[in-house]
């Protein structure tokens, strides 16, 4: 068999496999990691698109590990929405690793930084791919075990008390989520997601498997009020870390929520309890963005408004359900941002970073000025604020415009209202740093600033929050894939061939 | 420094006591109401376990059905070892060192219990072919050994920093890894084991994943042994 069609083959291996062989080999050799990690992350990018080519071309994909086939064996299942997610993975994992390689200026004393980061992306890679849900559980402890250890990098107070706190409440998530999958193991006989679709019934059992997972995975995705545990772990990160916490990690246990909630569960949930996610999520823009503009610290604010923007996610669960051409534009707008959300806030964390290398701190009145100085940091700053308010020609905009014209469809206007408050509110604390960074420098913050920002820090913050704002102009081909595949109540009213 | 407080308030104590409760309640009723006849996928595994390779149906479907989680699983265990390893390195760049003066009972008891200890940890390996046993087993009596060593002062953890100890984390799950991808190579899917060869391959991966199992315990254990008081210590306030 010639080497293309192999690889084309085991494409879905392939993903999880570059990363996951590289993490022990980093782990092995102690100079090796940020080589290894390097030459990981551009292997991913050919395979990522390669993958994302053949669902386009070829519609869903299903991988037989060990050749059983589920319900016995584990399948990767990749849909138009596993191999967007892997794409953006890719994409934001590239330029994370560069910007980290510059970042770490004690490699040494950093070295475990490598390995921890490879596992952790393999497992996103591993999650986005499954189609078990048993195995879901089993990726959803990869990582947070790789999430937590790398939030706790630093061995600082601050970081270790955020860890601890991020761990006990991911725990606390799985086991809820692994309650649930005993559960309807015990009942329907299948831990095969697609096998599950057609077992299960909406009684007691059913309910409270449904019941448990959910309320594990919202404390792991953070919706408002199980956001607790977030701004601190995301703020006291080190930066790549945080870029990849906020624009990744969370979108992992949403992807298995929406999994379960509008493709497995879809009979048996009941219409009221997708309205009250709409309403967390509509607090939770709120909440957070209040919360974000009150923020003394930059990365403070920059993770407040991850708890907003989890927000809109949200209520792509409630307008789904309305059914009809709404389901479609909600699937498609709320993936989308997810997509553009995961590019923008990437950049802003990155972007926090280099100020922060640079000054030592990262106060919000301490940053006068720096908009002269770092021009690029600044910038990025900006344009992913662009992204974050939703205005054209942003990601965030087309995804918000979708979610609106679905909010609209489906007549259910007031998340609509919310939609678009939750922009002003965003301008709100986006505004406030750019309003620093344009302003006037206080005495002595010139001095404090140390002037090191490698090129590998400034330019990968930038080309995220370009690739956020590109996304609007150029989202199409994504626009495109999303819905190949999507599930039965998205797809069943024929926008989809 | 005083201890703190470590008792939460009384409204607390009661919300958690009312949370767990209710779930409590809602998973009685829950499991009240599961069917009785339903078999799950064991007819399945029954049907196809002359073809997994071994006869105990745990260790087909552990190593063969769903190697793909357990691969993940050993992962998850080298992680949480990563973590421990990039913490303890972090603050002081010394393996901890364990008390040399041990109890003359301790040290008896070990000499006499280490070779049983190895002995019975082959014989589980073995053993998980056909009946209960396995990688799990023999790796946790094998670093069981290796912590009552440590603790009596026989092996020295502090000999095993750098490259020989992060070689025995990693091995079993390279070896996994590495008979994965042979796999694609050769039958053309991810741990697709070639039939004639699944008993030897898969006894092969739970060897080296009982090394690995044994010294990621042993290893937890020994390098908690003292960071956790200067964590615990940083944690509380002060540097």
């Amino acid at each position: 068999m010639p080497l293309s069609e192999w690889v084309g083959a085991q494409l879905p291996a392939l993903v999880i496999l570059v990363p996951l062989t590289a993490a022990p080999v980093a782990f092995l050799g102690v100079r090796l990691g940020r080589p290894v990690a390097l030459v990981s992350a551009l292997m991913s990018q050919p395979l990522a698109i390669a993958l994302a080519l053949e669902v386009a071309r070829e519609g869903v994909l299903r991988y037989e590990i060990g050749g059983w086939g589920a319900p016995l064996g584990i399948d990767f299942v990749v849909d138009g929405l596993a191999a967007t997610m892997i794409l953006v993975t890719s994409v934001i994992g590239l330029l994370i690793t560069v910007y980290a390689s510059g970042y770490f200026t004690d490699q040494d004393r950093y070295r475990f930084f490598w390995p921890l980061w490879l596992f952790l992306w393999a497992s996103l890679h591993a999650l986005f791919l499954s189609g078990d849900a048993f195995n879901l559980y089993v990726c959803l402890e990869l990582v947070s075990m790789s999430a937590v250890a790398l939030v706790a990098l630093t061995a600082r107070r601050e970081a270790l008390v955020a860890a601890m706190r991020y761990m006990l409440a991911a725990i606390l998530g799985s086991l809820f989520y692994l309650l649930g999958v005993a559960l309807l193991y015990a009942a329907f006989g299948s831990l095969d997601m697609a096998t599950l679709r057609g077992a299960i019934r909406p009684d007691v059992t059913g309910q409270a498997a449904f019941a448990l997972m959910t309320v594990g995975l919202l404390l792991k995705t953070a919706l408002f009020p199980l956001h607790f545990w977030l701004p601190p772990a995301h703020a006291n990160a080190p930066s790549p870390v945080s870029a990849a916490l906020s624009a990744l990690v969370v979108k992992g246990s949403f992807y298995i929520l929406i999994r379960l909630w509008i493709d497995v569960g879809s009979p048996s949930v009941a219409p009221g309890t997708a309205h009250l996610l709409g309403v967390l999520g509509s607090v939770a823009i709120v909440w957070g963005s209040i919360q974000a503009l009150r923020q003394e610290r930059l990365k403070m604010l920059v993770a407040y408004s991850t708890v907003a923007q989890i927000g809109y996610l949200f209520l792509l669960f409630p307008l789904v359900r309305a059914g009809g051409v709404a389901a479609a534009d909600a699937w498609t707008g709320g993936v989308f941002h997810a997509v553009s959300h995961a590019l923008a806030k990437s950049a802003m964390f990155l972007a926090a970073g280099t100020v922060l290398a640079r000054l030592g701190h990262d106060r919000i009145e301490g940053v006068g000025g720096l908009s002269r100085r770092a021009p690029l940091t600044a910038m990025a700053f900006g344009l992913a604020g662009v992204t974050m308010m939703g205005l054209p020609p942003s990601g965030g905009f087309v995804a918000k415009w979708q979610m609106i014209s679905a909010s609209v469809l489906s007549g259910e206007w007031w998340w609509a209202v919310v939609i678009v408050a939750g922009g002003l509110l965003a301008a709100g604390y986006v505004f406030r740093v750019i309003g620093r960074f344009l302003g006037r420098e206080e005495a002595g913050d010139r001095e404090a600033d140390t002037g090191r920002s490698p090129r590998t820090m400034e330019w990968t913050a930038l080309a995220l929050a370009l690739g956020a704002l590109v996304l609007g102009v150029a989202g199409q081909p994504l626009l495109d894939l999303i819905p190949i595949g999507a599930p039965a109540l998205v797809a069943g009213i024929g926008v989809t061939p | 420094m005083a201890e703190p407080e470590l008792r939460s308030p009384l409204a607390v104590r009661a919300a958690a006591l009312a949370i767990s409760g209710g779930v409590g309640a809602l998973l009685i009723r829950a499991l009240l109401v599961l069917p009785k006849d339903e078999a799950g996928l064991a007819p399945l595994v029954k049907a196809n376990l002359d073809a997994s390779g071994v006869k105990n149906p745990v260790t087909a479907v552990l190593l063969n059905f769903r190697g793909y989680d357990t691969m993940l699983e050993i992962a998850v265990l080298v992680l949480a070892t990563i973590g421990v390893l990039s913490l303890t390195i972090a603050h002081s760049d010394k393996w901890p060192t364990v008390a040399e003066h041990a109890a003359p009972a301790l040290s008896a008891l070990a000499r006499f219990l280490a070779p049983a200890m190895v002995l019975v940890s082959g014989y589980l390996l073995w053993a998980g072919e056909h009946a209960p046993g396995g990688a799990f087993q023999a790796g946790s009596v094998l670093g069981a050994a290796g912590i009552l060593l440590a603790l009596s002062g026989y092996a020295r953890p502090a000999g095993m920093t750098g490259f020989a100890l992060r070689a025995a984390i990693t091995v079993g799950f390279i070896v996994f890894l590495a008979a994965a991808i042979g796999d694609m190579l050769i039958e053309g899917a991810l741990l697709e084991y070639p039939a004639d060869h699944a008993k030897t391959i898969m006894l092969a991966i739970e060897a080296w994943l009982t090394v690995s199992i044994a010294v990621i315990l042993a290893s937890l254990f020994i390098s908690s042994a003292s960071p956790v008081e200067e964590l615990r210590r940083r944690i509380r306030g002060g540097r």
